[in-house]
C-alpha cells in the first residue's frame, strides 16, 4: 500500500475511500433508522388517514395543516397538552427548590447525621418503582388525591428527587468554600447566600437537573396509568394510548397527537442539543 | 517536629471556616425538611407499606388479613404465569443488556473513527432516547404491522416476502420484536457514555497501539475495552436496572400478549394489581417485593464481583 501510495498517490486515496465505503453506509443507514421515523410520523400528521392507507410511505399533498387543530380541540389533545404542561411544570419547580434546599444543605453544612441522612435520601434511586405503585395508589386515595394532577406532582417529585439531590451535591460540594466565607463576612444570611449564591453559581447543574426531570416526565407513562382516570385530567401519554385504544384505525389522526407529544421536545432538542444530551446522561456519568 | 507545628497555622482561617459550615438548627431544618418529609410520606412509607401489604390479603374496601408467607409460596411453587414472565424479563435483561453496551460502544467507535459530521450525527442518533414509550411504541407498532408497516414492505420488496410475519402477533418474534425496539430507543445513550470515555482516553496509548500495528478488533479487545471497562461496567448495571422493571413499552406494544409471551413481571405485577379486578393489593405487592429484592440484590452482587475483578486486573 505504502509502496503504491508513493507511485500514484490518487489511486491509493481511491482504495482509502472504497474501505470506507462499508462504514460511510452503516452511518447513514443508522442516521435513517434513528431520523426516519420521526419523518414519517411527521408527515403523516399532515395526511389523513384515508391517504395514508393508499400509500403509507408518501409526502403530504396536500398538507392537511387543520388536522392539528382538528386534534387540539376535537380530540382533546389539547386538554392533554395542557395536563402535561401543568404536572410537569409544577413538579420540576418543587423538585428544583426542594432538590438545591436539600443539596445546599448537604454539600454546605457539618451537623450531626448528615451522612446518614445523605444516604436515604439517595437509597431513594435505588427503590424500583413497584415498590412504590401499589401502596402510593392506596396512600393517595386516602388523602383524596387519587385522581388528581397534585396526586400525580407529587408520586413525580418522590421518584425524581433522589437523583435531582445526587446531581445537584455533587456539583455544589464542589464550590469553593471561600466564596460562602466571604458571602458571611458580608453579612450575607443562610437563605440569602443559598438564593443569591448557590442558585446563581449552580445554574449549569441546577439546567441539567430540570433538562432531566422534564423530559422523564413529560414522558412518564406507569405511574400516570396507575394514579390517573380521568379523561379530562389525562397527561399526553396517556391521552394518545387512550385514543388509540378508542380510534385504533385512525392512524392519522394518532400520528397527528404524536406530533403535538413531540414537538416540543424536538424544538427544544434542535435549539440546547448540547445541554440536552449532557442532562439526559448526567446521572450515569461521573 | 514540634508541637507547634501540628497546631493548624492560621487559626482564625480555620476557624472562620468551621464556623461558615455551622448554622442553627432552624436554618438547618428549614433546607432539608421538604425533601425529608417528601421521602418519608411518599418514599419510605409506601415502601414499608408494599412490604407490610405483601403478607396481607386486601379485600375491596381495604381490609386485609395477614396471612405471613403464604402470597410468596404461592408464588413461587405454584404460578405458572409468574415463571413465565420472569423467564421473559431475564432473556430480556440478558440478551438487551450485552446488546445495549455492546451496541453502545460499536456506534460510539464509528463516530470516534472520524466520521464525517459526527456532531450532527450525534444529535440525530440520541433523538430516540428523548422519546416518550409511548411514542416510540406506537411508531413501532406501525412499522411492525403486518399489511402496511415499514419491516414487511422491505421484505417484499427485497424478494423476502416469506419471511414476512406479524411480528407482533406471533408469540415465536414478539419477544424480539420489542427488543429490538427498546434498544432502538436505548442505543444512543450508550452510545453517548461511551463516545465522552473514549474521548477522555489518552491519545498517546491509541497511537502507541497503532504504531504496534495492532488490527482494530485487536485494538478494540485489548486496548480500548479494558480501558473502558469502568465505564462499561456502569452501563451494564443502569441497563440491567432498566430491563429488569421493563414495563411501558410491553405494555403500549403488546400488552404482555401474545399468550404470554412477552409479559414481563413488570406487566403482570400490573395486571393482578389493577386489570384482575380482584382488588387484592397483596399479591401483586409480594411479586414486586420478591422481584425488587431480587434486583437490590442483584445489583449489588454486580458491583462486588465488578469490584473484585477491576482490583485483579490493576
Amino acid at each position: 500500500m505504502a509502496a503504491l501510495a508513493e507511485r500514484h498517490p490518487g489511486l491509493a486515496a481511491w482504495f482509502g475511500y472504497i474501505r470506507r465505503i462499508p462504514w460511510l453506509a452503516f452511518l447513514l443507514l443508522y442516521t435513517i433508522v434513528t431520523g426516519g421515523p420521526f419523518v414519517w410520523v411527521a408527515l403523516m400528521s399532515l395526511r389523513t388517514t384515508n391517504e395514508i392507507l393508499d400509500a403509507p410511505y408518501a409526502l403530504p399533498s396536500p398538507a392537511h395543516w387543520g388536522k392539528f387543530a382538528e386534534a387540539w380541540t376535537a380530540s382533546k389533545y389539547g386538554v392533554y397538552f395542557w395536563n402535561s404542561l401543568i404536572v410537569v411544570g409544577c413538579a420540576v419547580v418543587l423538585l428544583t427548590l426542594i432538590g438545591a434546599m436539600a443539596a445546599h444543605a448537604l454539600a454546605r453544612f457539618q451537623f450531626r447525621g448528615r451522612k446518614a441522612l445523605r444516604l436515604a435520601i439517595l437509597s431513594g434511586m435505588m427503590v424500583p418503582p413497584q415498590l412504590l405503585i401499589l401502596s402510593l395508589f392506596q396512600i393517595l386515595l386516602q388523602f383524596g388525591l387519587y385522581n388528581t394532577l397534585a396526586g400525580l406532582v407529587l408520586a413525580y417529585v418522590a421518584t425524581q428527587l433522589a437523583m435531582t439531590i445526587y446531581i445537584l451535591e455533587g456539583f455544589f460540594a464542589q464550590l469553593p468554600q471561600d466564596l460562602f466565607d466571604a458571602a458571611r463576612m458580608d453579612g450575607y444570611s443562610d437563605f440569602e447566600i443559598f438564593w443569591k449564591i448557590t442558585l446563581p453559581i449552580g445554574m449549569p447543574a441546577i439546567a441539567t437537573t430540570v433538562v432531566l426531570n422534564f423530559i422523564i416526565l413529560w414522558n412518564e407513562f406507569l405511574f400516570a396509568i396507575v394514579l390517573l382516570t380521568d379523561d379530562d385530567k389525562r397527561t399526553l401519554p396517556l391521552g394518545i394510548m387512550h385514543f388509540m385504544g378508542a380510534h385504533q384505525l385512525d392512524i392519522g389522526m394518532i400520528a397527528t397527537g404524536l406530533m403535538i407529544s413531540i414537538a416540543p421536545i424536538i424544538v427544544l432538542y434542535a435549539c440546547f442539543s448540547e445541554i440536552m444530551i449532557k442532562g439526559m446522561t448526567a446521572g450515569a456519568v461521573r | 517536629m514540634t508541637a507547634s507545628e501540628l497546631q493548624p497555622v492560621r487559626t482564625d482561617d480555620g476557624l472562620a471556616s468551621q464556623g461558615a459550615r455551622q448554622t442553627s438548627r432552624a436554618t438547618l431544618l428549614a433546607f432539608v425538611v421538604p425533601a425529608v418529609a417528601i421521602f418519608v410520606l411518599f418514599t419510605l412509607y409506601p415502601v414499608l407499606r408494599t412490604i407490610w401489604n405483601s403478607t396481607q390479603t386486601l379485600g375491596p374496601m381495604g381490609n386485609g388479613t395477614f396471612v405471613g408467607l403464604q402470597n410468596f409460596e404461592e408464588i413461587l411453587f405454584r404460578d405458572k404465569t409468574f415463571w413465565k414472565a420472569v423467564s421473559n424479563t431475564a432473556i430480556f435483561t440478558i440478551v438487551g443488556t450485552i446488546a445495549d453496551v455492546a451496541g453502545g460502544l460499536l456506534l460510539a467507535l464509528c463516530l470516534y473513527a472520524g466520521a464525517p459530521m459526527s456532531r450532527t450525527l450525534r444529535v440525530i442518533w440520541f433523538t430516540p432516547v428523548l422519546m416518550s414509550y409511548v411514542v416510540v411504541g406506537i411508531i413501532w407498532t406501525w412499522l411492525y404491522d403486518y399489511d402496511w408497516g415499514l419491516i414487511n414492505h422491505i421484505l417484499r420488496w427485497i424478494g423476502l416476502g416469506a419471511l414476512e410475519q406479524s411480528w407482533l402477533g406471533d408469540p415465536n418474534t414478539a419477544l424480539w420484536a420489542v427488543l429490538v425496539t427498546h434498544l432502538w430507543k436505548w442505543l444512543g445513550f450508550n452510545m453517548i457514555i461511551c463516545l465522552a470515555a473514549l474521548s477522555a482516553l489518552p491519545k498517546e496509548v491509541l497511537g502507541a497501539a497503532e504504531l504496534d500495528a495492532c488490527g482494530w478488533w485487536a485494538k478494540l479487545v485489548y486496548v480500548i475495552t479494558p480501558m473502558l471497562w469502568p465505564t462499561l461496567l456502569n452501563l451494564t448495571v443502569l441497563s440491567f436496572i432498566g430491563k429488569m422493571m421493563m414495563f411501558d413499552l410491553v405494555w403500549i406494544m403488546t400488552g404482555g400478549g401474545p399468550l404470554w409471551a412477552t409479559e414481563t413481571v413488570s406487566t403482570y405485577v400490573y395486571k393482578r394489581a389493577f386489570n384482575w379486578n380482584t382488588f387484592n393489593l397483596g399479591y401483586p405487592s409480594a411479586i414486586a417485593v420478591l422481584w425488587s429484592g431480587m434486583i437490590i440484590a442483584f445489583v449489588l452482587l454486580m458491583m462486588r464481583l465488578f469490584r473484585q475483578r477491576e482490583r485483579l486486573e490493576f
